[in-house]
């Protein structure tokens, strides 16, 4: 049994791996691979006196296992390989307990949901990730692979390797779309408070936090503060206020930094992806 | 009567009277937008408007296609005799042949006139193109690197940018051979070569140009000629088009949770 879901959990991941790791400019006729050049701190100011902090970044100590006990894909592995419990220290800094203050059918379905995912039998059972769905906001900025950060007067723009996902955010103080309009991405508007960029996003879609079930309804609202504390580390805070299914807003945090600025190849996902039903369960 | 041209002619012609054309536009026009390094600025949310997405040639409506010209020069497509014959069964097979149907990556240039709207980011060495359709990323290298080096097979190809005057001129290759031009059945090879040239006309409208070269398929390059349109609605965004996530809606991601229960 155990070994039936080691394999069905290796097997998607593998599966993934091999289809969806985005290629970087290697050297071979492209640019070559650079070191991350050294960034001016404070920061130069744009034109629109945004604090440049374009370039590559990525999560530290990224994966989507879990918010609460993030460990990472090989920790995972050892896990379920040596049957000893391995912790990490929760992202959750609000509650202090660490822990999600799911409403307790909320709190029910989460386990039920980590149960599924464990012995899939139907195709909603397999995460959005796995089928190369947009994961969204907040859970983009908690996946190992890197993003882009460019910025254009009035806006900041974030470009994901993977999924080749992206979302713009305006920060000329322009009003939400209108409020029954749900987007994949949600709907961002942004704004500089000194060297920390506040995004507020609303028009929100319900959906997975982690491998482990956790979720959001579509009536979330996502506040991030991202603050560029020097010229390689950034810290990614969002606040989730989603009264359908916590009892309370709640927080999390992870650490982001710099990358070297190679070239972003293609990452085609959806194309080659193998069809990660073959791995329910009859 | 039908001028025909060996291929090294065209692109002659293409290289010298082209840009003429549009620096007499610009004269006419209002000033184009322009970078801190003195570069036509092509920033902006863009689209074509016209009716290529569906047919490249000359077509006349059929129902739940409009009608309209085609954006070729010339309006014939070279195809050798073989591919011809492939291209026809493409059309005939087209409700269940197009790559668009599985959503995926379009190529280019389908992705530009697809009837969605794009957002060109300008950097100075680097262009990004944020497509709206199955939310595409193009990256543009403007750094004087050329290609890597192949075969690689991408579904949009690898983009090589540099400014001839006021055109920027992309050079893309590297391509599979899963993509078509349209949604009639105009197919190409992993052999194809696209140089794509945008030229602003006033700050509104670029004039789009497209040389399409495949010695497999097709027996002397062609071009495609069309305008992009700038979005000017106030506060306009891209939205949009998951085009695969569609079929997940009835159970992703918790459809039981919308404020609408």
């Amino acid at each position: 049994m155990r070994t039936n879901n080691l394999i069905v959990a290796f097997g998607i991941g593998a599966a993934l791996l091999l289809t969806t790791v985005p290629l970087r400019g290697q050297g071979e006729g492209g640019a070559p691979n650079r070191a991350a050049a050294p960034k001016p701190w404070p920061p130069q100011k744009l034109s629109d006196g945004q604090p440049d902090v374009q370039g590559v970044w990525a999560a530290v100590n990224a994966g989507s296992t879990s918010l609460t006990n993030p460990i990472s894909g090989g920790e995972d592995f050892d896990r379920r390989v040596s049957g000893q419990n391995i912790r990490r220290p929760s992202r959750v800094i609000d509650p202090p307990d660490g822990l999600l203050p799911y409403q307790p059918w909320a709190a029910a379905r989460q386990k039920q949901q980590e149960s599924d995912y464990e012995h899939p039998t139907k195709p909603e059972h397999i995460d959005t990730q796995h089928r190369c769905l947009l994961s969204g906001i907040p859970r983009l900025y908690t996946i190992v692979p890197s993003f882009r950060i460019i910025q254009i007067p009035g806006s900041i723009v974030f470009v994901w390797d993977e999924y080749h996902a992206y979302r713009v955010i305006p920060l000329d103080g322009r009003p939400h779309i209108a409020s029954n309009v749900k987007l994949w991405m949600g709907d961002a508007r942004g704004r500089w408070e000194g060297n920390t960029l506040v995004v507020d996003t609303t028009n929100m879609r319900g959906a997975r936090l982690t491998y482990i079930g956790d979720f959001n309804s579509e009536n979330a609202h996502v506040t991030e503060r991202m603050t560029f504390v020097d010229a390689d580390n950034m810290t990614y805070q969002a606040t989730v206020d989603d009264p359908t299914v916590f009892t309370r807003p709640w927080t999390f945090r992870i650490s982001q930094k710099r990358r070297p600025d190679d070239e972003t190849w293609e990452s085609a996902c959806w194309e080659g992806n193998p069809d990660p039903d073959v791995w329910l369960k009859k | 009567m039908r001028l025909r041209l060996p291929s090294f002619a065209i692109l002659v012609t293409l290289s010298f009277v082209h840009p003429t054309i549009a620096g007499a536009q610009n004269a006419a026009g209002a000033a184009i937008p322009r970078t801190a390094d003195g570069k036509p600025d092509l920033s902006g949310i863009w689209q074509a408007m016209n009716t290529a997405a569906w047919d490249i040639q000359d077509h006349a409506a059929q129902k739940g296609v409009p009608g309209g010209p085609g954006v070729i020069e010339g309006n014939e497509i070279p195809y050798r005799p073989e591919a011809l014959a492939q291209k026809k069964k493409n059309y005939e097979q087209r409700a269940t042949l197009d790559p668009e149907i599985k959503c995926y990556l379009p190529g280019v240039p389908r992705i530009t006139y697809m009837p969605y709207p794009f957002q060109i980011i300008q950097k100075p060495n680097e262009l990004t193109i944020l497509y709206e359709y199955v939310h595409t990323v193009r990256y543009i290298f403007e750094n004087g690197t050329p290609h890597p080096k192949g075969p690689i097979e991408w579904w949009l190809g690898d983009s090589r940018g540099r400014w001839e005057g006021d055109t920027l001129v992309v050079d893309v290759v590297h391509f599979n051979d899963q993509t078509w031009f349209d949604r009639a059945g105009n197919f190409h090879s992993d052999a194809l070569h696209v140089v794509e040239r945008y030229s602003l006309t006033d700050p509104d409208h670029i004039n789009y140009t497209v040389t399409i070269e495949d010695p497999k398929v097709f027996t002397r390059p062609w071009n495609m000629n069309m305008v992009l349109y700038r979005h000017k609605e106030k506060n306009f965004q891209l939205y949009e088009y998951e085009c695969y996530g569609f079929d997940f809606e009835k159970i992703y991601p918790y459809p039981d949770l919308g404020a609408a229960r």
